[in-house]
């Protein structure tokens, strides 16, 4: 087939391809700004952060880039960016899987950076909806640092809930994860007692790095290094702990793996951050801690600070903790306003679940995912007809219910609906 | 701009481009018009599928409203409903249908929706005759939406529709029977009795909408300033 049929089949299967027909996507978006102080001897020493993300989701996959700069003195320095998409299955029996692409760059000083690729896929099992364990593996491909071949990542966790964010003391969620990473990096001949020193194949495709190793790519130049499989795994366990407007995160981690591959102050690490909701939109932000190295990422461990002001919010990762909460009594509120021309926007207020949808004679009984607008504020405009409506909400895919605040009857499918009154120049109740 | 490479040729090649564009473009505008519109019963099983649409037909001749009958139906093939109970719905869907109309004549599709809703809960066709008299401006969506869910909850069928009714006829607002329903769901969730929940809230009720621009009969208070 020569070129011209083939461009024109292309073009052909290209405009008959259909447009996916009530694309349930959003975008959501966030931004950071704050007071941010590090200790690793690269950044500067305080600087005012600004971390911009942005977020499209789609029922099944979830598109998020988000980048970091810091302000100092005067200048403006990117400090790192990622792109990333993730891709979950249905849930069947308690068991879902998970797809996530990253590709991301990290700049530790003004002018030289460090990219990386990695994929990974997971599986999650849930247990009674308020635990459950996941594992998974992958690849990461890290350029310009001193890892010269791609990384194996395997890592496996549990996660525990209990309480809810509405409930007196509130609700904590506890997860312990063990991630180990595998790859060939450079070391120096210098370094003794490693059964893996290999001193005959050092790549030559390398081209520039920064921070801390350019002495060992002078030694690479000089025909004094070598290349050493390394291993090394992380042990980190996280309590998040959310009561009323207050967020509580604390985590603490120990490294695994011998003296080459872990260095001292990498070893140990723990941080906290605290945030407090001062409305649906805006959140104060404050913590500090320990970070450790990021040999994959060529960055140092790092002890860092800050304090800042979070605008709007991002929701929960899907990929962080298969959250599946009790549903019932989660929905504070529910209430529907008059939009544009012809739609109605559905508000509902409910706090620590990833999604939440609606139904009703309206959308032909087809579920319609809401857009996360505030901590626990969800939003959706949708075209509505004045009249009665019946509908039913679900929070993170459990059952359907009547919304609060609605008058109610039995649906006759188990379970009931709320009847919306919908007028001609007014919202519903 | 990408311009390929046979686009630039004169001639026949120019045609076959404008000859595949224009097809290619008719297709696409073709498309969303032309394609037939999913079948939203798909989803049945064929028995099913066939009794549902019979009973399309029959409301369809009895000049009743289809649209709550197919939101039944879809209703029940979202919550992955068996198929005869899906049937058995929409078909008792079209009987409230069909009492609604015969107690109310001719009134408004969503109207006479809502009052199906209120004899599929437990009221008497009887006492939807209340509701018979048109009111010029006045809509019983509320009404009739209020009635519903106070049956729902627990007040006898009786209880409500009597004071459903009696308000209806004193010429309650919207806002009257939303209060009045209000205030029985809390007396409810608190753990009263819905009977009586309802008798203690119809007695604070007011008998008449405040509508009326006469002032009252009568000696007056003089406002303080």
């Amino acid at each position: 087939m020569n070129e011209r049929k083939v461009a024109k089949l292309v073009m052909t299967l290209a405009l008959l391809v259909p447009a996916p027909r009530g694309l349930a996507a959003q975008l959501v978006s966030k931004v950071e700004a704050g007071q941010y102080s590090v200790s690793d001897g690269v950044l500067p020493l305080s600087a005012i952060r600004f971390a911009p993300t942005i977020q499209f989701e789609l029922p099944r996959a979830t598109f998020m880039a988000r980048g970091a700069a810091l302000l100092s003195d005067q200048q403006l320095q990117l400090a790192d960016g990622i792109v990333s998409g993730t891709f979950t299955s249905p849930t069947v029996y308690g068991v879902r899987a998970e797809m996530i692409g990253n590709a991301s760059r990290a700049l530790d000083d003004r002018s030289l950076g460090t990219d990386q690729v990695d994929v990974q896929t997971r599986v999650h099992v849930l247990f009674h909806q308020h635990g459950g364990l996941w594992f998974g593996g992958g690849v990461a491909r890290p350029w310009r640092v001193a890892v010269i071949s791609s990384a194996d990542v395997t890592d496996a966790g549990l996660w525990a809930k209990v309480g809810n964010a509405a409930a007196k003391f509130g609700g904590a969620t506890m997860t312990a994860t063990f991630t180990n990473f595998s790859f060939n990096k450079i070391a120096s001949v210098h370094d003794t007692g490693s059964a893996s020193l290999s001193c005959a194949s050092i790549p030559s495709t390398m081209s520039s790095t920064s921070g801390g190793i350019r002495a060992l790519f002078s030694e690479v130049s000089s025909g004094g290094a070598c290349e050493r499989q390394s291993r090394f795994g992380d042990l980190e366990g996280t309590l998040h702990w959310e009561w009323s407007t207050v967020e509580l995160t604390a985590q603490t981690g120990y490294r695994f793996g011998d003296s080459y591959d872990v260095t001292a102050d990498s070893r140990r690490w723990s941080s906290a951050t605290a945030t407090i909701w001062l409305t649906d939109r805006v959140a104060f932000v404050g913590g500090g801690g320990r970070q450790p190295a990021l040999p994959l990422r060529g960055l140092p461990s790092r002890t860092f600070g800050m304090a800042g002001l979070e605008l709007a919010f991002l929701p929960i990762s899907k990929g962080a903790v298969p959250v599946s909460l009790p549903h019932a009594i989660l929905v504070k509120s529910f209430e529907v306003r008059p939009g544009a021309t012809g739609t109605q926007k559905i508000v509902i207020h409910v706090g620590g679940v990833e999604t939440v949808d609606v139904m009703g004679d309206f959308s032909d009984w087809s579920p319609l995912t809401l857009v996360r607008r505030g901590r626990d504020l969800w939003e959706l405009s949708v075209p509505v007809s004045p009249g009665m409506h019946r509908i039913n909400v679900r929070v993170d895919g459990g059952p359907w219910m009547a919304p609060p605040g609605l008058p109610t009857v039995h649906g006759g499918y188990g379970g009931d609906v709320g009847l919306m009154i919908v007028g001609e120049d007014r919202s519903g109740h | 701009m990408i311009r390929l490479a046979f686009m630039t040729r004169p001639g026949r090649h120019r045609r076959l481009v404008s000859t595949v564009f224009v097809s290619v473009m008719t297709i696409v505008a073709a498309g969303p018009s032309g394609a037939q519109e999913p079948d939203p019963l798909i989803k049945l099983d064929a028995n099913s599928k066939f009794a549902v649409e019979l009973i399309l037909d029959s409301a369809k001749v009895e000049k009743l409203p289809t649209q709550p009958l197919m939101s039944r139906a879809l209703e029940g093939i979202a919550k992955k409903a068996d198929g005869k109970k899906i049937v058995d719905a929409v078909r008792k869907e079209l009987g409230y249908l069909r009492t609604a109309r015969s107690v109310l004549g001719g009134v408004p599709d969503d109207e006479l929706t809502a009052a199906a809703g209120v004899i599929e809960v437990g009221a008497k066709p009887a006492q939807l005759a209340a509701f018979r008299t048109r009111h010029k401006d006045r809509n019983d969506l509320a009404a009739f939406t209020y009635w519903a869910d106070l049956i729902t909850r627990g007040v006898p069928p009786e209880d409500a529709s009597s004071a459903i009714a009696k308000l209806w006829q004193d010429g309650a607002d919207d806002a009257t029977f939303y209060s009045l329903w209000k205030s029985v769901n809390s007396d409810i969730l608190q753990g009263l009795n819905p009977g009586a929940a309802l008798q203690n809230r119809i007695r604070e009720s007011p008998g008449r909408a405040p509508t009326s621009k006469t002032p009252p009969e009568g000696p007056q208070e003089p406002k303080s300033l």
